[in-house]
């Protein structure tokens, strides 16, 4: 986390920097983000509360047997369907998603999750219909899921190979 | 934002009730514990996702974009279609509304496809948050994978436009007409 964190705030120092030369937005531009960090908070605080509470209430062979590498297909199964099915925000989504890797999840299971959840996850569900159709959206889906399944699918294969 | 709120909420109390049953208050108090643990380790993690999020808001203008998604036809417009969409800010109320507008402009379909697939895919706002929480190799390889996505999602549908049908008063005449208008 502490690399992660330096990446992070040299990254934001460059953007600031980039944003100063280019527009002179970059206080506009920090003003923004500390904003939004304040108004998701308390989403943020509850999914590292449901993070914690998975994590110690997620039992070990349900792991061992639906998520993790030896789940195999099931784990890539779920995790798409298990990322459709989380509609909320990235501010939530992350920290559940961390806590299902802290409990042994493999690699495909997540890829095919965040993938799930990226393409499916049916908070757009409302959206779609409404801008495009109730068609689009349906079709958009079931084109979809082979993209998640395939992600995740590839996700495990590098496991067990280059990773594993 | 509301609907993220009732659902972690919602599902934060049935786990709660379900943790207490399992085993008791020393089960919950240990995954407050750990929830404690990530809050204090991420926080300034997550302070600098925001402002990079921040930034790209006003890096990136809805004008910018849309100047760069008029100038492409074909392959190229879908790689800058895709890549323009992971580039694009903010949440579903701007971007649905961005990609409606793609109609008004007579981009073609594939293009709209491409776009909404690279939000989804690439989004870079939210990144930050991705490679905190999962980890940077993790998250390099998710990029990786999913990378073609879009691409793939657009050439298919230019390919073969009548697979998916964008709104109901868009007919697959009227956007085939402007595919070729637009290429």
């Amino acid at each position: 986390m502490a690399e992660t964190t330096i990446i992070l705030s040299i990254a934001a120092v460059i953007l600031i920097f980039i944003n100063y030369r280019k527009t002179g937005g970059h206080y506009e531009g920090i003003k923004k983000g500390i904003k939004q960090f304040v108004i998701t908070a308390p989403i943020i605080m509850g999914a590292l509360l449901l993070a914690g509470i998975i994590e110690v209430l997620i039992p070990r062979e349900f792991v061992q047997n639906w998520l993790s590498t030896e789940a195999g297909l099931k784990g890539i199964v779920l995790g798409t369907f298990g990322g459709m099915l989380l509609a909320m925000g990235p501010y939530a989504f992350y920290p559940i998603v961390a806590s299902i890797i802290v409990s042994g999840a493999g690699l495909g299971t997540v890829i095919s999750m965040i993938t799930g959840w990226s393409l499916l996850s049916l908070s757009k569900f409302p959206f779609e219909v409404g801008f495009f159709g109730m068609e689009f959206t349906i079709k958009k889906m079931i084109y979809s899921i082979p993209f998640s399944l395939a992600a995740g699918l590839i996700g495990y294969i590098l496991e067990f190979t280059i990773l594993g | 934002m509301k609907q993220s709120f009732v659902i972690i909420y919602g599902a934060l109390a049935i786990l709660l009730i379900i943790a207490y049953f399992v085993g008791g208050g020393s089960i919950i108090l240990e995954g407050i514990n750990k929830s404690k643990g990530i809050a204090t380790s991420s926080f300034f993690m997550l302070l600098a996702s925001f402002i990079i999020i921040g930034q790209l808001n006003v890096l990136l203008t809805a004008d910018l974009i849309e100047k760069w998604l008029q100038v492409f036809s074909g392959i190229k417009a879908i790689i800058v279609s895709a890549i323009a969409g992971g580039l694009f800010p903010g949440g579903p109320y701007i971007y649905y509304p961005f990609v409606m507008s793609f109609k008004d402009k007579n981009l073609p379909i594939y293009i709209m496809i491409s776009f909404l697939f690279g939000k989804h895919i690439y989004d870079l706002s939210r990144l930050p948050m991705e490679v905190g929480f999962v980890g940077l190799e993790t998250a390099i390889i998710r990029f990786l994978i999913t990378l073609p996505i879009p691409i793939i999602v657009g050439l298919l549908v230019q390919r073969y436009p009548n697979i998916i049908t964008f709104v109901s008063d868009l007919k697959a005449g009227e956007r085939d007409g402007r595919d070729h208008h637009n290429s």
